[in-house]
């Protein structure tokens, strides 16, 4: 079971002075939520397995305020935990009982519009899908999109470092973020990045991207926006087997033809889907390819027949590619809700987000109908093939005692096995509480303590979302610590000259 | 006398950073050592050296994956690349060629590549050398062994600290082994040449391309006095400057968007295309900064918003009387300065006004030595920078100075 850090009793009894506090910082009207029935809707995010009541919610509404707020949760060593629009999925927004909450969703604003730098310059609240929005009407869009891209704000695309089924060809968020406003803990304000490409010093952007919220709380980011290809179409193909769907791919890859959009389904995951949305997805495969290529016309369409072509001499038994926009977007109809489709299946399901060498997917799909069986619960499958991110998708029923507990334990043995392949635990999801107590899977002790002395140069109290990401913190007397069995003083018996 | 130390095996490189931390002794981390003198001196009486710490782990082209020991030399990893027609996204130019007499032969080592952060004409399309790191595995300044990332595309396990080491100059840690993503080399690639002597109209030509569908995965600018450096004929017959313009993918493709991009900027100049092996040794060229190579001048990097590269080179050129090259279709300005001044307040003022950030990335040791190398940071982060490296290395052992943290508290020269 998920063990939180002990709320802090002195903390607990000072509730009040810290909403009086609160409300002198932020005196617009609900900046500051403190009754249960409106603390209610922050208890969880997109995670809803765990949930916990905050001990209060802002608002703020400028940086300013953000600063006013950090630094007064440091100077009284009061918790904080930062939230965006509550879409993440690993419950890195999971609030605590002695912790602040902050909501970043009064910070709505596009500030501005650069088309000369293809930067825009956004408030964290901003959606993603609002920042595409903002700029289309140009032929411009942002590249990374989260399928929860209509309602996730950017502040937590940076802090998940999210991805989407476009980051084989255009990255993850931390390769189109170039640059962010972040208060610290101390209530410091930085400005990281700019329009320019490179910048001096060790590279922050980079480590704040998918930090999580451990180490300050965003409020500007500038993201680069790309010019919108002239087409796309796609392709379905079907397959026999998921190991001729998974050679498939790295032929089309090995090829040199990196597809705007590259992804799989298991047998499971194609009924489901088929089932909803009616997509005219073929139900006698064991694995559908949707193959998206976009770009200038002509480069799409010799493209398509390339990838038919490989696809033909890989064993496709089933093949269709988009003749109009129309009939694009309904192949990716299907893709697109794959997640509700299971939900119509099953009365709850959860979403795992390992990450695979591409060429064990076979391996790790028969190893995980081995661990369907042990445990008992059924999976369906989608699979950002092209980067070799899985989502297998966990059946069960939450009101049978016991089955979530089934569900996490065969969640956590899928991981497992992903990092077992030379994979990862989390490819787009990021650590959250979900996936903290794996971290040893991957990490040894001092590979986290090395990260976590990062945190401690920027949140030394560790106030900023504890609980999230590290098993355990170590305390900063045992971080800044050198241990003697580090240091040798005899001359190292290695080649010199 | 300097003593060098040329660990064989990760074990080794511990034992050496053990040895340095309980004996205080700071290390010059040095791979081939092709780049010391970019950046600021590092005092110690002992070297670790990298270059002995070789070997491919795996390199598996259809997974995009290649993990090596950090001294692993370009040479050998290009050579390998090249047989699977394979490359680094990020193309890196011979930047020990640029520092130093400009034939070097001597193209440094991988972990060298990576702790300097470098990367070449396609940056504005496809990111910088960090964003093609996947992983590494180091011994850090506790001489503890830490490692993060991993091998595959998409992670988001922990704290990105690849993207902390890319560019640290080994401050933080020293890498024994370092997993990229390759990517396959395009098809074709063409490079649309349009005559353009006016730095400022070069830009806005520059930043037209950049926002059209055409996918530009490079642009640069050369003045008329240096495109005979490229030695091409098709290059200097424009007998112009030029605006250069590459582009990259599947034949039909390409051709059709050379053509929608002459035709864009028809109103610039003429136009005139190098196809193939021709537009490589272009690029190759730029990444090289082949106008300026094998000199001794002073050479700065200005890194700019990339709409107001073509306004801040002619202010450059203006204010100094140097030349100038633009990359990244103006985010990147090389100043050449023949002379032995390197006017670093008139560069860093101009840089300041606009918002940028200027590198001395060539200069004789005096000037480097009393002229930040480096962009200044603010306060703020300058404390969380200063912080970090205390963490990773509480004793200042691993290349104490390099990126001259004493120097840029004291403030700009």
């Amino acid at each position: 079971m998920l063990r939180m850090p002990e709320p802090d009793q002195s903390t607990l009894a000072r509730r009040k002075d810290i909403i009086a506090a609160m409300r002198d910082i932020v005196p617009n009207e609900g900046g500051v939520i403190v009754d249960e029935d409106q603390l209610r809707p922050y208890e969880c995010d997109g995670l809803m397995a765990y949930r916990q009541l905050p001990m209060i919610v802002v608002l703020p509404e400028n940086t300013g305020q953000v600063a006013a707020i950090l630094k007064y949760c440091h100077t009284h060593k009061i918790r904080v935990v930062p939230r965006g629009a509550g879409t993440g999925l690993s419950g890195g927004a999971l609030p605590m009982a002695d912790a602040i909450t902050i909501s970043m969703m009064k910070f709505n604003r596009v500030l501005d519009i650069d088309w000369d730098n293809r930067a825009v310059v956004v408030q964290p609240g901003v959606t993603n899908l609002g920042i595409t929005r903002a700029v289309e009407h140009k032929g411009f869009y942002y590249a990374p999109d989260p399928s929860s891209q209509i309602a996730c704000s950017i502040g937590g695309n940076i802090a998940e470092n999210s991805g989407g089924v476009h980051s084989l060809k255009y990255g993850l968020t931390t390769n189109n973020v170039l640059g962010v406003e972040m208060v610290t803990i101390e209530g410091e304000i930085l400005r990281v990045g700019g329009k320019g490409l490179d910048q001096s010093g060790y590279d922050l952007l980079g480590v704040i991207t998918g930090s999580e919220g451990l180490l300050g709380i965003v409020t500007e980011v500038t993201v680069r926006i790309l010019r919108k290809p002239e087409t796309a179409r796609a392709l379905l193909l079907g397959f026999n087997s998921s190991e001729e769907g998974g050679n498939c791919v790295a032929r089309i890859i090995a090829d040199g033809i990196i597809p705007g959009g590259l992804e799989m389904m298991d047998a499971p995951a194609i009924k489901a889907t088929e089932d909803f949305v009616h997509a005219g997805y073929p139900l006698d495969v064991e694995a559908l390819l949707l193959v998206e290529l976009d770009g200038p016309k002509v480069e799409v369409d010799y493209l398509i027949e390339r990838v038919g072509a490989i696809a033909k001499e890989c064993g496709a038994v089933y093949s269709r590619i988009s003749e109009s926009e129309d009939e694009r977007l309904l192949f990716w109809s299907g893709r697109k809700n794959a997640f509700p489709a299971i939900g119509r299946i099953s009365p709850d399901y959860i979403c795992m987000d390992g990450t695979i060498p591409r060429r064990r997917l076979a391996e790790v799909l028969t190893g995980m109908q081995v661990l369907s069986q042990r445990h008992g619960l059924r999976v369906a499958n989608v699979f950002h093939a092209g980067d070799g991110n899985l989502h297998p998708l966990i059946m069960f029923d939450a009101n049978q005692p016991g089955e979530l507990e089934r569900a996490e334990a065969f969640g956590a043995d899928i991981l497992k096995l992903c990092v077992e392949v030379g994979g990862v635990l989390s490819g787009e999801h990021g650590i959250g509480v979900e996936k903290r107590d794996l971290m040893p899977e991957m990490f040894t002790e001092d590979d986290m303590k090395h990260q976590e002395r990062l945190k401690l140069a920027f949140d030394e109290d560790e106030l900023l979302n504890p609980g999230k990401v590290f098993p355990t913190l170590h305390g900063c007397g045992e971080l800044k610590t050198l241990h003697a069995r580090e240091v040798a003083n005899k001359f190292p018996d290695i080649p010199r000259f | 006398m300097t003593e060098v130390i040329s660990p064989t095996t990760p074990e080794q490189l511990r034992e050496a950073v053990s040895w340095a931390l309980g004996s205080k002794n700071p290390l010059e981390i040095i791979g081939s050592g092709s780049k010391k003198t970019y950046g600021h001196s590092v005092a110690a009486d002992h070297v670790l050296d990298l270059s002995k710490l070789t070997g491919i782990m795996f390199y598996e082209p259809e997974e995009l994956v290649l993990s090596v020991r950090a001294g692993t030399s370009l040479a050998e990893i290009d050579a390998l690349l090249r047989d699977k027609n394979q490359q680094f996204h990020f193309e890196p130019g011979n930047f020990p060629g640029l520092l130093a007499d400009g034939v070097s032969d001597h193209a440094g080592t991988i972990g060298g590549l990576i702790a300097s952060n470098l990367s070449g004409p396609r940056r504005i399309k496809v990111g910088a050398a960090r964003d093609h790191l996947l992983g590494f595995e180091a011994i850090s300044g506790r001489a503890e062994d830490f490692k993060s990332g991993g091998r595959v595309m998409k992670n988001v396990t922990g704290f990105d600290l690849s993207k902390l080491m890319a560019g640290s100059f080994g401050t933080l840690g020293v890498m024994h082994t370092i997993t990229m993503k390759v990517m396959p080399c395009d098809e074709k690639t063409r490079t649309v040449l349009i005559a353009c002597d006016d730095m400022e109209s070069a830009g806005r030509a520059m930043t037209r391309a950049m926002g059209s569908e055409n996918e530009v995965s490079a642009g640069a600018w050369i003045a008329q006095e240096e495109v005979g450096k490229f030695g091409m004929d098709m290059v200097t017959g424009i007998g112009s400057g030029i605006v250069a313009l590459r582009v990259e993918g599947p034949a039909p493709s390409v051709a059709w968007r050379c053509e929608a991009l002459r035709k864009l900027l028809a109103d610039i100049g003429a136009s005139e295309e190098l196809h193939s092996a021709n537009s490589h040794t272009f690029w190759r060229a730029v990444a090289d900064v082949a106008p300026f190579a094998g000199g001794t001048g002073i050479l700065w990097r200005v890194s700019v918003a990339p709409a107001s590269g073509g306004a801040i080179a002619a202010k450059l050129v203006a204010n100094t009387g140097g030349k100038v090259m633009m990359d990244w279709a103006g985010a990147q300005i090389w100043l050449f300065l023949p002379g032995g001044d390197a006017m670093a307040a008139k560069v860093r003022d101009i840089a300041r006004l606009h918002d940028a950030q200027a590198v001395l990335v060539r200069a004789p040791d005096d000037i480097r030595n009393q002229v930040s190398v480096f962009h200044a940071e603010d306060a703020a982060l300058a404390r969380i920078n200063a912080k970090i490296r205390e963490n990773f290395d509480p004793e200042g052992i691993l290349n104490p100075g390099r990126i001259g943290h004493r120097l840029t508290k004291r403030g700009d020269a």
